[in-house]
């Protein structure tokens, strides 16, 4: 920070000397231009008498050029012509013979001659000078216009790395308060529930005897009550879980993961007639563990809902875009209404009675969370009793690994 | 006090004190069970300080320690008993309603010897406990200096 304040300083000093420069040279009106002519002629002029009053001889060719030299520096061609013809004028009149008089007599003619080409040579290489001078200001000018404007880019860039910084901060606290809500969920929540179910049951143990069917109805209630309560904040606090952890993201080949999955389902679903029509899937490049539940959740939606037809099928396939992979999942089951498509992917929605299916609604909640934080989309297809098709894309595994390593 | 301290049980809320009671007390355990409501006075208890002063020297088979405690909590007492050479052999059961990756990881880098989730469903938290309790009072062989079982 203080590296940047000295330099800035420097550069200010430098600025201010410039413009101070640029001020020097640039006089603008006519009539001081033209009156530094005929000053600086005068002075010239002055100067060399006085000189040659104290005895100094032959100053007064070095004096008055030096004249003409500054009035084109300083006020342009203009002036220098004018300065140009009365040093001349004054050369000839006070100090070439004969003194005092317009004519040079043929003794001084070269003298005046050698005279007026000087005063010619030092005006043009005083004009070229300025010239290049004007030349290189307009550079410096330039430059000074790039570093105001660098300096007002690096201000914003500093302005918004701020902003950025304090973003993070939020952002960073309210993950951190998230993450202590859901510790206290976690720690919290479940206690009380455990000692509803606690008690009903021994409650239900103790005075079996003493209540009739309808107070025993009542505890039982209590207690599916309780237990779908505890359900549902495990299946919260996983969901919840699924979004603050990291993704370790490797290559995960689908076709062994739908494989893997399909096998532990099977053990589940023994006495049913299930046809799986499994085509080949991509490698892609995600967190293995999370696109398992993915799949896992998909098929055993598959499964659920497919319960009530004598042979279920269930197909899984994927389609091949250009920059990324469609997965699909199929099933002949239930199938839904696809005017409540979008109430599909909600947290706890459902758009089934719990007699018909069970579930607290938190999968396919959990499959599209999956899928946005590995950069894909899901959507579904479906009719009532039709069955319904579950869609999720992910990025190629070439691209989204080179992504990565851009990124890295 | 019971000399027959083989459980230590670290439980604040009473109501899992009741219920852990009822279910140790399926498998005869109850009166072998030591309940210290905080950390600190589980602390007490293992270092047989201020009420525990006079109790017999030996640890207890197995301590049955809940996470989320008033004034030393859970992991500060597991902390403290693993960095102890007279308590580190002390086997430590977390016993906890937390399922977060956090509070495992933390449990087992501090060495802990079980983490068990207390179940919602009252059965599965009974069967849990009956368990725990005959595993590491009963059937596991306590380090030398802990209570023996009752022949």
């Amino acid at each position: 920070m203080t590296d940047r304040a000295e330099v800035s300083t420097g550069v200010g000093a430098r600025l201010t000397l410039a413009r101070w420069n640029i001020e020097s040279h640039g006089i603008r009106s006519p009539i001081l231009r033209y009156g530094l002519s005929v000053v600086s002629v005068a002075i010239g002029l002055g100067l060399s008498l006085l000189l040659q009053h104290y005895q100094f001889h032959d100053v007064e060719l070095p004096v008055l050029t030096l004249s003409v030299a500054l009035t084109t520096w300083y006020a342009g061609a203009g002036p220098s012509v004018l300065a140009i013809l009365l040093a001349t004028a004054c050369f000839n009149y006070f100090f070439a013979e004969p003194i005092y008089s317009f004519d040079v007599s043929s003794r001084d003619l070269p003298y005046f001659f050698v005279f007026l080409a000087w005063a010619v040579i030092v005006a043009s290489f005083a004009a070229v000078r300025r010239r290049i001078e004007e030349n290189l200001r307009q550079a410096r000018d330039h430059l000074q216009v790039e570093v105001e404007q660098r300096k007002r880019r690096e201000d914003e860039i500093r302005i918004l790395n701020k902003e950025l910084v304090k973003r993070a901060t939020e952002l960073e606290t309210s993950n951190n308060e998230l993450e202590s809500f859901a510790y206290s969920v976690s720690h919290d929540l479940r206690a009380p529930l455990r000692h509803v179910v606690g008690y009903s049951e021994l409650l239900q143990k103790q005075a079996s005897s003493l209540l009739d069917e309808k107070s025993r109805r009542y505890t039982r209630t209590i207690l599916e009550s309780a237990k779908r309560m505890g359900n549902l904040i495990d299946d919260l606090l996983a969901f919840s879980r699924i979004g603050r952890a990291e993704t370790k993201k490797t290559l995960v080949s689908l076709d062994q993961l739908v494989k893997d999955v399909v096998a532990e389902t099977r053990l589940d679903t023994g006495g049913r007639d299930i046809v799986w029509k499994i085509h080949p899937l991509p490698v892609c490049y995600g967190d293995r563990s999370m696109l398992r539940l993915v799949i896992g959740n998909l098929l055993s939606n598959a499964v659920k809902f497919t319960r009530m037809r004598a042979q279920a099928e269930i197909e899984i396939g994927c389609a091949d875009g250009e920059d990324e992979v469609e997965v699909f999942v199929r099933d002949n089951g239930a199938g839904f209404d696809m005017q409540y498509v979008d109430k599909l992917f909600g947290v706890f929605q459902r758009l089934h009675l719990p007699e018909e299916f069970e579930g607290t609604g938190i999968g396919l909640a959990t499959v599209r969370r999956i899928i946005h934080r590995h950069g894909g989309e899901v959507r579904a297809e479906g009719g009532v009793d039709q069955g319904a098709t579950f869609y999720f894309s992910l990025p190629k595994a070439q691209d989204a690994a080179e992504r990565t390593a851009d990124t890295l | 006090m019971s000399e027959l301290a083989r459980i230590l049980l670290v439980e604040d809320d009473p109501r899992d004190v009741e219920l852990t009671m009822t279910a140790l007390g399926e498998y005869n355990l109850a009166n072998e069970v030591v309940i210290t409501r905080d950390g600190e006075k589980a602390l007490d208890f293992l270092y047989c300080r201020g009420e525990f002063s006079t109790r017999s020297k030996d640890n207890p088979a197995v301590m049955l320690l809940d996470l989320k405690l008033p004034k030393v909590d859970g992991l500060e007492v597991l902390q403290q008993i693993k960095s102890d050479e007279r308590l580190k052999l002390i086997p430590v059961v977390v016993l906890t309603s937390s399922q977060e990756e956090k509070d495992m990881m933390r449990s087992y880098k501090l060495g802990v010897n079980a983490y068990v989730v207390k179940p919602v469903d009252f059965h599965e938290f009974v069967n849990a406990i009956k368990e725990l309790g005959v595993f590491w009072a009963v059937i596991n062989e306590p380090p030398p200096g802990s209570v023996k079982k009752a022949p």
